[in-house]
């Protein structure tokens, strides 16, 4: 069983360079989007979500504490649907927000999302709030975040809301290009006889990094103001 | 005594005064630069910017350009060039003349001011100090070799002049866009894509044609606001600041209670009329500066036309020139100029394999951290605490 484990970690040593190569996406990012068409939408959105490692920390978080694909695949879908709404919506009307506060709300997702799963409300006699309203409230959150980053580029005027469509469709493909190694992995290591721990050490580490990504943040927002 | 020695002094002081704050006032007076001065050379795609005319030095403007006076007034992005409209500048006070637009698409932009003719009468005294001012050196010397010193003059004088910003990150050509101007600085590179410590080539050209051996001054304001690594992502909000501040300035330097009357000495002034407000009370303090539009590198053409500037620290570079000659068919004039600026910014370069220098951060590092260090340091982490918990419960 301990076999198993190390074959987790061959595997997300083998994720690193996958997500490593897809972050090469910054200033090129904007001459894509003029240059590319509504492809590049869609090419910047599925490498925005990849290397959106906030993002990808909740997503690991929500599958982590899922037994069976019906589960994953409803929980996956509330959080879809969740970010679409303010994906779309928000970046139509033109909404946005500092981006540092919105990343630190995200971050606070991340922490919530570990604490939710070491049922650490039962221990401080809390009520659960229900995980799927929870799952589709943080989908909102992060897709006002996926607006936000969108808004910062250059969109034009031209074709704006097949722009805004192509950046959620690609953003759903890194969505579940991500995933494919997250519940892989976690598949993987449920049926290792240690997997109680590495629950634990992987949502204590989901806690850790959301208040270190949300200080991180805060700190980021007070610099510049 | 004292007193007496005191009154004699006052007498003296005041005597002289006048005459010498007149001059001076009219050095200023009878030479205008003429730049285009932005808020920031580094704008944010759409971001709303101001333009300004600043005829008279780059640091202030004395005057407003009237409307009727420029030829043209254009802006090019992306291979076009686009007529400014006349009715979209507007006035600040009698001293500035500005265009509030929004930049549009990242590229790197082109605006250009090109203004009608116009004839100044001049003492021989007063056009030697201003082409000694105003570095017109060849022409001082000429006049000086020829004993032509004392010779009054009747110049006829144009400006045109260029600005090239940046907007977002990607560099396009239109920085090389030959205005077809009398007179123009064209660069060999894209200013954007110089950094701090580098040269920059500049072709000057006449009436289409390379100029050569000709002088010209360039000299820059340091700038601390083309960015500011700390605040990464935002989008250069303190350069709007900065320009409130300019404006103080200008306002405190240029006060229109005039201590001056140029009428009442006697001096022509008709030239600038059409565009100069009548009270020019120049700041003293400053004029008692050696007041000289001569600072910073002084250079000369090649014999291709091309000027190379240096480009020292980060800031906003200005560069200048007068091609002056004489003129003999004619039974008004004497000399006819042309003059011509380029201002530009310049910031020093992150990295020297970027294409980019100092404005990629609102897309660089989305979430601050590289994902190599990230994920790394999540593996290393989550193994960590597996070990403890794994011990823990075992």
């Amino acid at each position: 069983m301990a076999i198993n484990f190390k074959r987790s970690l061959t595997v997300t040593l083998l994720m690193i360079p996958v997500l490593g190569i897809a972050h090469g996406v910054t200033d090129a990012d904007q001459e894509l989007l003029l240059q590319g068409g509504l492809w590049a939408y869609i090419r910047v959105g599925a490498t925005h979500m990849l290397t959106g490692y906030d993002h990808l920390l909740f997503l690991a978080g929500v599958v982590f504490y899922l037994k069976n694909f019906k589960d994953i695949l409803k929980f996956i879908s509330v959080f879809t649907i969740g970010h679409c709404i303010t994906l779309i919506g928000a970046t139509y009307a033109g909404i946005t927000a500092n981006d540092h506060l919105i990343d630190a709300v995200i971050a606070l997702s991340v922490l919530y999302k570990g604490f939710e799963n070491l049922n650490d409300f039962k221990k401080l006699n809390i009520n659960v709030p229900n995980l799927l309203l929870m799952v589709g409230i943080f989908g909102l959150i992060h897709g006002f975040g996926l607006s936000t980053k969108l808004q910062s580029f250059d969109l034009g005027t031209d074709q704006l809301l097949a722009k805004i469509l192509c950046f959620n469709l690609g953003v759903e493909i890194g969505q579940i290009l991500a995933l494919i190694p997250i519940v892989f992995l976690i598949t993987l290591a449920r049926k290792s006889n240690q997997f109680s721990a590495f629950y634990k050490a992987v949502n204590w580490y989901l806690i850790l990094a959301g208040v270190a990504l949300f200080i991180y943040q805060m700190y980021g927002y007070f610099s510049s103001h | 005594m004292i007193l007496n020695n005191g009154k004699f002094s006052k007498k003296l002081i005041t005597k002289f005064r006048t005459p010498f704050y007149l001059l001076l006032a009219f050095i200023l007076f009878c030479s205008h630069d003429l730049f285009i001065k932005m808020e920031s050379y580094f704008l944010q795609p759409n971001q709303e910017t101001t333009l300004s005319l600043y005829n008279g030095t780059f640091e202030s403007s004395e005057n407003t350009i009237t409307r009727d006076r420029i030829l043209d007034a254009s802006i090019v992005a992306h291979g076009k060039r686009t007529a400014i409209d006349s009715a979209s500048w507007k006035d600040q006070d009698t001293t500035l003349t500005q265009l509030t637009f929004n930049v549009g698409k990242p590229g790197t932009y082109v605006a250009g001011v090109s203004t009608k003719d116009r004839n100044i009468e001049l003492t021989a005294e007063k056009f030697n100090a201003y082409l000694k001012s105003d570095g017109v050196f060849d022409m001082l010397k000429k006049r000086t070799n020829d004993s032509l010193l004392d010779q009054d003059a009747v110049e006829n004088y144009q400006k045109h002049v260029k600005a090239i910003y940046q907007v977002g990150d990607i560099k396009s050509n239109d920085w090389k866009t030959i205005l077809g101007y009398p007179i123009e600085f064209v660069p060999q590179a894209n200013p954007y894509e110089k950094h701090s410590g580098e040269k920059l080539d500049l072709l000057l050209l006449l009436d289409g044609e390379p100029l050569t051996n000709q002088l010209v001054f360039a000299n820059y304001v340091k700038d601390n606001h083309t960015h500011k690594h700390s605040d990464e992502g935002k989008a250069h909000k303190h350069e709007g600041e900065s320009h409130e501040h300019e404006h103080a300035n200008n306002t405190n330097e240029h006060s229109h209670n005039d201590s001056h009357n140029h009428e009442s000495d006697g001096e022509h002034h008709s030239h600038e009329d059409a565009t100069t407000s009548d009270s020019h009370s120049h700041a003293h303090d400053d004029s008692e500066k050696e007041h000289s539009h001569t600072n910073g590198q002084q250079l000369q053409t090649n014999d291709k036309g091309i000027v190379t500037v240096d480009l020292p620290e980060d800031g906003t570079y200005y560069v200048r020139t007068i091609s002056m000659k004489n003129v003999i068919d004619s039974d008004t004039l004497t000399h006819k100029s042309k003059w011509a600026t380029l201002t530009f910014g310049v910031s020093h370069s992150h990295d020297p394999n970027s294409k980019t220098d100092s404005h990629s951060h609102d897309h660089e590092d989305e979430n601050g951290l590289p994902i190599w260090v990230f994920i790394l340091a999540s593996v290393f982490i989550v193994a960590i605490l597996f070990l403890i918990f794994r011990k823990k419960e075992s």
